[in-house]
């Protein structure tokens, strides 16, 4: 039943209605465990834990404030962070009254059952649209960056394509933070999704002395490995495994590495290049001896981070150098307040 | 156990005795496992990443037999760390990668460069300027790349020097450069080349595939004709610096454009970490395709798993494992990170491995390695 007339704001409560009725159905996990290759604990962590069915009125106020009307917009989903097609949906329902949704060949499974939960939202599904068959409005893309450029390049003129590309999340872990929590943080955040998606820190950097970071790293790995039992890591792809091979053993010529069932986390030699390792529970700790530092070796790939993690507000600003990086607090990266895009483009 | 250059000196020597006996067309003065399993347990000794390695793929150094026994060190490993046996202090030179597109740069230091440069020039000769007819040297050598001063620390335009210095008439110069600052010296190497069609001499082209791409778009319909008998080499990939251009077009295409037969437009694979390269033999051997490389006996490809590491059934796809024995006092086990197949008489390269392509919004590790901290 179409509500065409109801406030946006109305709009997205009900669409996080519909997000909540579907995360309350446990015969879900096992399709979206099929589909996402998350472990059935994975999916159940990321429905509780990542999905904003929480969201409060004034994040909904703000996603509405921050977006800018369009006459459609068309929705291309990615797979691997299935949660993520709620923010993408409520974006798009921000930004028009009319919304359609092509979810992720992958991952159809959870974009799919929200859209027909989402009773008096108008938004539809458009599995089988082609990009080149959308006349006017606005096209939101989210994915790999080779998707991107061919929904750019397929667009028709005039219609408005605003990207939602490849990323990556980063930590800075303080001199003055507590490790132990600094890790249990960590750990949470790498956990969800399996480390797939921007949000979640890939390399961690911390200030201080070569014990410091030792320390952290056997605290980081201890907490993971509870977490391998707690939340099994699902399946990774064969180039995900390969690259993880290829990253433990850098790691063991190069620094140091330990591993677990289901995670991997190296120690970067001091003063060297950010090896960015694969998703799936790996984790590149650097030693940086402060927010300076951490800035320029950061430089390299900061085009490429959207997230950071920090415990302070300030330094995090500071090495995510400018406001369209998402800052969270350690154990709070996969979790950012459902007011735009997690990446802000 | 502490360095003792002597050591090395005279597993330097073993491995020159490999090219000595190729170069005089004489059995191997060895088997290949027994100098490499003496160069891994010597690296295992005197490098502690490679110990480490070891250890972490559960390889027992004392215990190597094979050149398969010894580990092989990603080249990543070379971009975040010293990958060397011997004391910074004695070094001789050190040769950059040029990096990926965000900077980070692996290196590879050498104490005995004289070591590579036997070993690429003996190999180069037998690829580049041996067939029937040979290719009569002294020849010109003119190369479209940019002379070693503007670009020192690459083992390419190393290479190139040193094959202008051995097949050249005179020690190569300045001249002898056509690619200054970045731009193709058109009129430059057309002089050249026309000196050498008045004087009936075959030249040896040597030059990057990406500035081939240059030379083609700069003379267009035109074309570039080189005097009869003449060859070109050609090697590495584009990596933005030029239009792509599929391989087999692009000899196609320096044929055509150089009026050379095809079978004389060879490719060389290389790179930065390894002291051996590896040659398409369409001049050498008239059954050779061309895109199947060959290695000399000093060296092999070894396709691989991509987990497991071990070697993948003949003919399957996998990484390239790549053994060298003049990488003395380096990595003799190199993992690259292209995909090769064997073929019969060589391999084949089929790109590079695709690094993790996560799905979602994450990003792939190939992309992704940071250039090094400028901190001390």
């Amino acid at each position: 039943m179409d509500t065409p007339d109801l406030p946006a704001l109305a709009r997205l409560r009900r669409l996080l209605d519909a997000a909540a009725e579907v995360a309350r159905a446990t015969d879900l996990v096992a399709p979206l465990s099929e589909s996402t290759g998350l472990s059935p604990q994975g999916v159940a962590l990321a429905l509780s834990r990542c999905l904003e069915t929480d969201a409060t009125d004034a994040d909904l106020a703000a996603l509405v404030r921050n977006a800018s009307p369009a006459p459609h917009v068309h929705v291309i989903l990615s797979a691997g962070v299935f949660t993520a097609a709620l923010r993408a949906i409520a974006v798009a329902c921000a930004t028009s009254s009319s919304v359609s949704v092509r979810p992720s060949r992958r991952d159809p499974v959870f974009a799919r059952a929200l859209v027909r939960a989402a009773i008096g939202v108008r938004v539809t599904l458009t599995e089988d649209a082609e990009v080149a068959s959308i006349r006017d409005g606005e096209v939101h893309v989210y994915g790999r960056d080779e998707t991107v450029e061919a929904v750019r390049g397929a667009a028709r003129p005039g219609v408005r394509v605003r990207a939602h590309g490849a990323g990556i999340g980063v930590a800075l872990v303080t001199g003055d933070a507590d490790l132990e929590e600094a890790a249990r943080g960590l750990a949470d955040d790498v956990v969800v999704f399996d480390q797939r998606g921007c949000l979640s820190p890939r390399v961690v950097l911390i200030e201080g002395p070569q014990p410091r970071g030792e320390q952290l790293v056997a605290l980081l790995h201890a907490r993971l490995a509870e977490l391998d039992d707690a939340v099994p890591r699902g399946r990774l792809e064969p180039e995900e495994r390969s690259q993880a091979s290829r990253y433990m053993e850098t790691m063991a010529f190069a620094g140091r590495v330990v591993h677990g069932r289901g995670h991997i986390v190296g120690l970067a030699p001091t003063g060297s290049a950010i090896l960015v390792p694969p998703p799936g529970r790996h984790v590149h700790v650097a030693l940086v001896r402060d927010v300076e530092e951490a800035s320029r070796r950061l430089h390299p790939i900061a085009r490429r981070v959207v997230a950071v993690g920090c415990d302070s507000e300030e330094v995090g600003r500071a090495i995510g150098g400018g406001a369209r990086v998402r800052l969270s607090r350690l154990g709070w990266m996969q979790r950012p307040p459902l007011d735009g895009p997690v990446d802000l483009r | 156990m502490a360095w003792d250059p002597s050591e090395s000196d005279a597993l330097h020597g073993r491995a020159l005795a490999f090219v000595r006996s190729f170069e005089a067309d004489a059995a191997m003065p060895e088997p290949f496992d027994a100098l490499a399993a003496d160069l891994a347990r010597f690296q295992a000794a005197h490098v502690p990443g490679y110990a480490r390695l070891c250890e972490a793929r559960g390889a027992d150094p004392a215990h190597f037999r094979r050149a398969a026994d010894a580990p092989a060190v990603p080249t990543e490993a070379f971009k975040i760390s010293r990958v060397s046996t011997f004391p910074a202090a004695l070094e001789q030179v050190t040769f950059l990668t040029s990096g990926t597109t965000l900077g980070a740069r692996g290196a590879h230091a050498m104490r005995r460069p004289s070591t590579y440069d036997t070993a690429a020039l003996a190999f180069g000769r037998w690829a580049l300027t041996g067939g029937t007819p040979a290719l009569p040297v002294p020849c010109p050598v003119l190369m479209l790349a940019p002379p070693p001063e503007e670009l020192p620390d690459s083992s390419l335009t190393h290479m190139m020097h040193v094959f202008a210095g051995a097949f050249g008439a005179a020690p190569p110069g300045p001249a002898d450069y056509f690619i200054r600052d970045g731009i193709l010296e058109l009129s430059a190497l057309d002089a050249r080349v026309a000196r050498a069609m008045v004087a009936r001499q075959s030249v040896l082209l040597l030059g990057t595939s990406f500035a081939f791409v240059h030379l083609l778009d700069a003379v267009a319909d035109a074309g570039f004709r080189l005097p009869p008998g003449s060859r070109a080499m050609q090697t590495g990939g584009f990596k933005g610096r030029s239009r792509e251009v599929d391989a087999a077009e692009l000899r196609r295409d320096i044929a055509q454009a150089l009026g050379v037969d095809p079978r004389a437009v060879v490719s060389e694979y290389g790179m930065t970490e390894l002291s051996s390269q590896f040659y398409e033999a369409t001049l050498r051997d008239a059954s050779m395709k061309p895109g199947v490389y060959v290695e000399p006996p000093w060296a092999r490809v070894v396709p691989v798993h991509p987990e497991s590491r071990e070697p993948v059934a003949e003919g399957d796809p996998g990484i390239a494992r790549i053994e060298d024995l003049m990488n003395v006092d380096s990595a003799f086990a190199v993992l690259a990170a292209d995909r090769v197949r064997r073929v019969p008489g060589g391999f084949e390269l089929l790109g590079r491995w695709p690094g993790a392509s996560p799905r979602g919004c994450s990003i792939a590790v190939d992309e992704l390695v940071g250039a090094p901290s400028t901190v001390s």
